[in-house]
C-alpha cells in the first residue's frame, strides 16, 4: 500500500510541473522570454540525445563513440533527405549494428 | 477547380492529424520496445509489487522516474526521498509546461490539465515539432486531436511495453545492443525542432553540459544541460539579431 502511495504522490509532483503554467492563463511566462521558449525543445532534448550518443554506454571511448557519432550523422542525414524519423532511425541503428558486427568479426573488444 | 484543389473540410484536418499523430506515436513505441521491455524486466526484478510497477506508468508516464522510484521502493527508501527523487527527475517538464503554454491558450481548463497529464518527453517534442510552425498546427480541434493521439498512443504503447518486460522479463538476451535507440530516437525527435542557429547552439550546449555534469545525482546534469543549452540559444539568437539590425541601419 505504503508503494502505491509513493508511486500516486510521484504522479502528483510530475503533473505538478507538467501543469504548473498551463493551469492559469495569467501564469505565463513573460512576453519577452516567450520567443526564447522555442528553444526548449532542442535543449532539453539535445540533452537527453547527445550524451547517449557520444557515451552509449555511460562513458566516452573510441570503440563506442565512434560507431554511434557514424550513426547518428547517417540518422541525421536520411532524415534530412526523407524528413522520415522511421527511416533515420532504421538506417542508424542498422548502421549501428553492422559497424558492431564488423568490430565484433575483427575480434576488436568492446 | 479539380476536386483535389478542394480545401479539406474541419472533419477531415481532424481525422488527417488523428492518422499523423498515431503514425508518429507508434514510430516512437516500436523505438521504445528494447528499452521499455528491458525497464520492464527490471522492475520486475524488484521486490516492488509488479502491478504497482505497471501502474507506474499511467500514474507518472516519465520512464526515467518511474525506474527510480521503483529501484528506490525495492531498497526500502522512505516516501519522502522517492518523491523528491521523481520531481528533480521531472523538473525538466516545467519547461515543456511553460513552451506549450502559449499554443494552448485557447483551449479550456479541464484540456489544459489533460494535456498536462499526457506531456511526456516524446509527447512534447511531437507537439512542439507540429504547433510551433506558421500556422500554429492548425485550428483547435486539429491541434487537440493530434496531441491527444499523440499522448495516449505513447502512453498506451509505453505501459505496454513495460507490463510485457515485467511479465516476460530478460526476454531481450543481453548480447543483442540496443543502447542506442533511445537516444537516436531522441535525435531525431529534435531535429525537426531545430529551425536555426540558436536552436543548433542550443542542442549541442545542452547534449555537451548533459554529459559533463552527468556524474550529477538524481540525474540533474540532464537539467543543467538543458538550462545552459537555453542560456546558449538566447545569446547566439541575440547576437543574430542584434547583428540584423546593425545591418538595417
Amino acid at each position: 500500500m505504503l508503494e502505491l502511495v509513493a508511486i500516486i504522490l510521484g504522479g502528483v509532483v510530475t503533473f505538478v510541473t507538467r501543469a504548473l503554467f498551463l493551469v492559469s492563463k495569467k501564469l505565463r511566462p513573460p512576453k519577452r522570454v516567450e520567443r526564447y521558449l522555442p528553444l526548449v525543445g532542442p535543449a532539453v532534448l539535445g540533452a537527453i540525445a547527445v550524451p547517449g550518443i557520444l557515451a552509449p554506454r555511460g562513458e566516452i571511448s573510441l570503440v563506442d563513440t565512434i560507431p554511434a557519432v557514424i550513426a547518428a550523422i547517417v540518422a541525421w542525414l536520411v532524415w534530412g533527405l526523407t524528413k522520415q524519423t522511421a527511416l533515420g532511425l532504421l538506417a542508424g541503428l542498422g548502421l549501428w549494428w553492422g559497424i558492431l558486427g564488423v568490430l565484433a568479426a575483427l575480434a576488436v573488444p568492446r | 477547380m479539380t476536386a483535389p484543389d478542394l480545401p479539406l473540410t474541419e472533419e477531415q484536418r481532424v481525422r488527417s492529424a488523428r492518422r499523423a499523430a498515431l503514425r508518429a506515436g507508434g514510430i516512437i513505441v516500436v523505438s521504445y520496445i528494447p528499452f521499455g521491455i528491458a525497464a520492464g524486466a527490471a522492475m520486475g526484478a524488484t521486490s516492488v509489487d509488479p502491478l504497482v510497477s505497471i501502474l507506474s506508468s499511467p500514474i507518472i508516464f516519465a520512464g526515467a522516474a518511474q525506474i527510480a522510484a521503483v529501484q528506490l521502493l525495492h531498497i526500502g527508501a522512505a516516501l519522502g526521498i522517492v518523491v523528491l527523487t521523481v520531481a528533480v527527475i521531472n523538473a525538466r517538464h516545467l519547461l515543456y509546461s511553460a513552451a506549450l503554454a502559449p499554443h494552448l491558450a485557447e483551449w479550456t481548463l479541464g484540456q489544459r490539465m489533460g494535456a498536462a497529464f499526457l506531456l511526456a518527453d516524446p509527447v512534447y517534442a511531437l507537439a512542439a515539432a507540429r504547433f510551433d510552425v506558421p500556422d500554429g498546427g492548425g485550428g483547435d480541434r486539429e491541434k487537440r486531436a493530434f496531441y491527444v493521439t499523440a499522448g495516449l498512443t505513447c502512453l498506451v504503447g509505453w505501459t505496454s511495453l513495460l507490463a510485457i518486460g515485467i511479465v516476460v522479463g530478460g526476454f531481450i538476451p543481453a548480447w543483442v545492443p540496443f543502447e542506442l535507440a533511445i537516444p537516436l530516437t531522441f535525435l531525431l525527435l529534435t531535429l525537426p525542432l531545430i529551425r536555426n542557429r540558436a536552436g543548433l547552439v542550443a542542442a549541442a550546449v545542452a547534449g555537451i553540459v548533459a554529459l559533463v555534469a552527468d556524474p550529477l545525482p538524481l540525474g540533474i546534469g540532464l537539467m543543467v544541460g538543458a538550462v545552459v543549452g537555453v542560456a546558449a540559444g538566447v545569446v547566439v539568437l541575440n547576437l543574430a539579431e542584434r547583428g540584423a539590425r546593425a545591418v538595417d541601419a
